[in-house]
């Protein structure tokens, strides 16, 4: 048993199937109703654009943000702080002297260490203070909030990560019928999703056959025998927490060099935090994870949906749908210690 | 009514209980008059804390009735919220209030003062409940019970923390308080000692099999515990004493600061040899604990030090000291030891995930770790077990079995033991005791920490009393006696 998974995996898997089911039905019911309006004829690109790709990298990442660290039994609520973090370096790095075709490359990686070093701090806060991730998470998520307004800057018109494929698209039989979008990101974003889905294999099949991954499910599972295995607790914990924030902060940095249309604004609620929702929704798995990316991702890019979102009822009805299965997941989710315990326990050590 | 009826405080008619899928009593009939103790004796998981339940009215029973003169209060086994004071847990259910609303607190803390005199804890109102001796705990548990003026009191094993003279100064209030309340108090336990002398009755609680009450003006105590044990009684295991070896580990004037009221270290010094069993016996809060903690490497000594095979490891970490050849069984019921979420073959590497022959390059060898767990199932009789079986899914007994078969096939230099067979049943006890001796005599040390002084009566090549955060030497001979353990904890013997 691996723990970040919950019990019942494949039932649950089942009902978020059906959720996704629904907000699909859903997408289908909004131009019915009036609220897509004329969104529902397709103004912004055909459901299968490339955008899709970039919502799903960043969903991805995000999801994996989150689940890493929950496999170590760590509630990695500071995915919010950790994307911002990468955001905002990314946004200093486009109004430094690097040229304009390293920008991109090296935000990334600039963000990704951004989102690392949240990650990193939050580790230390628990290790060094005790403090809860959850508590120092939101604390950090909020501070960083203001500051991104004040140093970020608003994402480029046209994505500077992608390569125009008008004409490749013509030429070959099934582009047309893709309905590709002109600026179809294809470099970065499928290789970034590429990139996502081998991490999330990779951290699988780690998770389970690695003396590493061993190590990391016994620190999830049971803290204290962990120890007393000789499991290095704290540094499994900083290093789980570090990665899952660099995950978040590269979706920060990508975030600047995509489409505003097609960028994760779009998420009804404060956009880390759709981390939480692809890693819920998808049960703990990682293969989970993944399908709940790419399918919010092309429930995301349905003109209906996108269109709906922009009304705060539609958008309010959305979240609720979203937010919801988590009351019923989240307690199945660690199943040796229960939610509750994961909620308030801080630290790994006996109490003294 | 008639007199008799009168002096009845809690009788049960054809009480039939489920616990899940199995029955805890079916058509169970029992009176227990006011003023007396009665005890309810059982194994750990046979339904003693469904049954207090179902007298106290918390647990609907499938049929049957139960009949209290009032209100039943329980005490969980489990203890409130330790942050509070001595006062303030005293007033936690009840105060004397203002029109229902504000509370009336000069009132309160008479109140509560009155409480805690009657039960000895007067000095002690001002201090936080988590700075308690367990005894203490226990008894400001029963004086909040007692400020509910219950009709009955249930107590869910009140003495499994509690030395075997704290259990009998605890349970001897528990007598007083009944007489004095004249309400009938039920306990729980599985030491069937704890009857004696102060319980009337005993209700026997046992697995697949209806319960048994019998009371102890007609069954002495050697009469129960033979019962209970099925005749195993008192006797080495499995062999006679052993020739000492080498000397494995050396501590010289240990002393470290108990927490709260606990008592300190106050110098301990022992060696362990090879091939022999050195038992401490103890109270929890008298040091035990503390030891037990310093030889974990979860607390460092103030002052002395523990050298194992000559090297100094006084605050080497528990990593270091499982390297370098020491083992660790803990009570069955203790976490730092398995992951229930595991497989069985999983908790059976774990901390020995290193290299060889588990793992190779950084990768887990499944089939070396399946094999190793076909094999342990096998030879440490763990029947109706699959490799791969989640561990939570074991019975307490099979766990801890594994535990026990983890450290012993490291064949480890020495073996720190504390209380491993601590709620088992008696078979697995049996079992637990038989295994770690056995690996004594294939010439690792043993250490076996205990607060029960039969079973370091029944282990021991050596045995040291620790009372008052030193230890008394007792000669391990035919003539100890578990009296004379229990008078040297307590100070009696002084």
């Amino acid at each position: 048993m691996i723990p970040g998974r919950c019990r019942g995996g494949p039932w649950i898997l089942l009902a978020n199937a059906l959720l996704l089911v629904l907000l699909f039905a859903l997408a289908r019911l909004v131009p019915l109703l009036g609220a897509g309006g004329e969104a529902a004829g397709g103004a912004e690109g055909g459901v299968w654009s490339g955008d899709i790709i970039l919502v799903a990298t960043g969903l991805l990442f995000l999801g994996l943000g989150f689940l890493i660290p929950l496999h170590a039994g760590l509630l990695n609520v500071a995915i919010h702080g950790e994307f911002l973090a990468g955001f905002i370096v990314g946004s200093l790095l486009t109004r430094s002297a690097v040229p304009a075709s390293a920008q991109a490359g090296l935000g990334l990686l600039a963000g990704a260490l951004a989102g690392g070093v949240v990650g990193l701090i939050v580790a230390w806060l628990k290790r060094r203070f005790a403090i809860h991730e959850i508590l120092s998470g939101l604390l950090l998520g909020g501070a960083l909030i203001p500051v991104a307004r004040a140093f970020g800057v608003a994402p480029t018109a046209t994505p500077s990560l992608t390569i125009p494929l008008g004409s490749l698209a013509d030429r070959i039989p099934w582009g047309p019928a893709l309905k590709l979008h002109p600026n179809f990101v294809l470099a970065w974003g499928i290789l970034l999703l590429s990139a996502g889905i081998l991490l999330g294999f990779l951290a699988a099949h780690l998770l389970r056959a690695s003396v590493r991954g061993f190590e990391l499910r016994a620190v999830g599972s049971n803290p204290l025998a962990a120890v007393a295995a000789g499991v290095d607790v704290d540094g499994v914990q900083v290093l789980v927490m570090s990665f899952g924030g660099a995950c978040a902060g590269l979706t920060g940095a990508l975030q600047l060099w995509t489409n505003p249309a097609i960028a994760l604004e779009r998420w009804p609620f404060p956009i880390g935090f759709a981390g939480l929702t692809v890693a819920l929704i998808g049960a703990g798995y990682f293969r989970g994870a993944m399908l709940a990316a790419v399918l919010l991702a092309v429930w995301l890019s349905l003109p209906a949906v996108h269109h709906a979102l922009k009304d705060p009822a539609w958008n309010a009805l959305i979240a609720f749908l979203l937010v919801t299965p988590m009351f019923w997941i989240l307690p199945r989710l660690f199943p040796d210690q229960g939610a509750p315990r994961a909620l308030w326990r801080t630290r790994h050590r006996e109490p003294l | 009514m008639s007199e008799s009826d009168k002096e009845v405080g809690l009788e049960v008619r054809g009480l039939t209980i489920a616990d899940g899928s199995r029955w805890v009593v079916q058509d169970l009939n029992l009176s227990i008059p006011r003023g007396a103790v009665h005890m309810v004796l059982g194994e750990r998981d046979t339904g003693k804390t469904a049954l207090l339940e179902a007298w106290a009215g918390r647990r609907k029973p499938e049929r049957g009735t139960v009949t209290v003169s009032g209100r039943a209060v329980v005490v969980p086994q489990a203890l409130v919220p330790t942050q509070l004071r001595l006062f303030e847990r005293l007033l936690l259910h009840r105060q004397p209030r203002y029109l229902g609303v504000g509370i009336r607190w000069k009132r309160a803390r008479e109140e509560a003062r009155a409480l805690a005199a009657r039960f000895g804890l007067e000095a002690l109102l001002l201090s936080a409940v988590e700075s308690l001796r367990p005894l203490e705990r226990r008894l400001l548990e029963l004086a909040a019970a007692v400020g509910e003026s219950p009709a009955a009191l249930l107590l869910d094993e009140p003495t499994s923390d509690l030395g075997p003279h704290e259990a009998r100064q605890f349970l001897a209030t528990i007598r007083a308080l009944a007489k004095e309340e004249n309400i009938p108090v039920i306990f729980s336990g599985s030491w069937p000692r704890d009857a004696y002398p102060e319980a009337q009755g005993v209700t026997i609680l046992w697995r697949g099999a209806d319960p048994v009450t019998v009371s102890t003006e007609e069954c002495s105590e050697a009469a129960l515990v033979e019962r209970w044990t099925g005749g195993i009684g008192i006797r080495r295991t499995p062999s006679g004493p052993h020739t000492p070896g080498e000397s494995l580990l050396r501590v010289d004037g240990l002393v470290l600061q108990g927490r709260g009221r606990e008592t300190s270290l106050a110098g301990l010094a022992f060696e362990v040899k090879a091939g022999e069993v050195l038992a401490i016996v103890g109270a929890p809060a008298d040091g035990l604990n503390l030891l037990h903690d310093v030889l974990l490497g979860r607390r460092f000594p103030e002052q002395g030090s523990i050298q194992f095979l000559g090297k100094e490891t006084t605050r080497a970490p528990r990593r270091h000291r499982v390297e370098s050849g020491v083992g660790f069984v803990n009570p069955p019921h203790t976490r730092d030891q398995s992951i229930g979420e595991f497989s069985i073959e999983e908790n059976l590497i774990l901390g020995q995930t290193t290299g060889p022959p588990f793992a190779r390059r950084g990768y887990l060898r499944h089939d070396s770790i399946r094999g190793n767990a076909v094999r342990t199932l096998r030879d440490f009789e763990i029947v109706e077990a699959e490799p791969q079986d989640r561990f939570r899914d074991l019975k307490l007994g099979d766990r801890q079995r594994v535990i026990v078969a983890r450290e012993v096939i490291r064949n480890p230099v020495l073996l720190i033991v504390r209380s491993p067979a601590q709620g088992l049943s008696l078979a697995a006890q049996e079992y637990v005791r038989r295994t770690l001796i056995l690996q004594c005599e294939r010439g690792s040390g043993l250490l076996w920490l205990t607060e029960e002084p039969e079973e370091a009566m029944r282990v021991a090549d050596r045995l040291a009393v620790l009372a008052a955060g030193r230890f008394v030497w007792l000669p391990v001979t035919e003539t100890l006696t578990r009296e004379m353990i229990v008078d040297e904890m307590s100070g009696a013997a002084a």
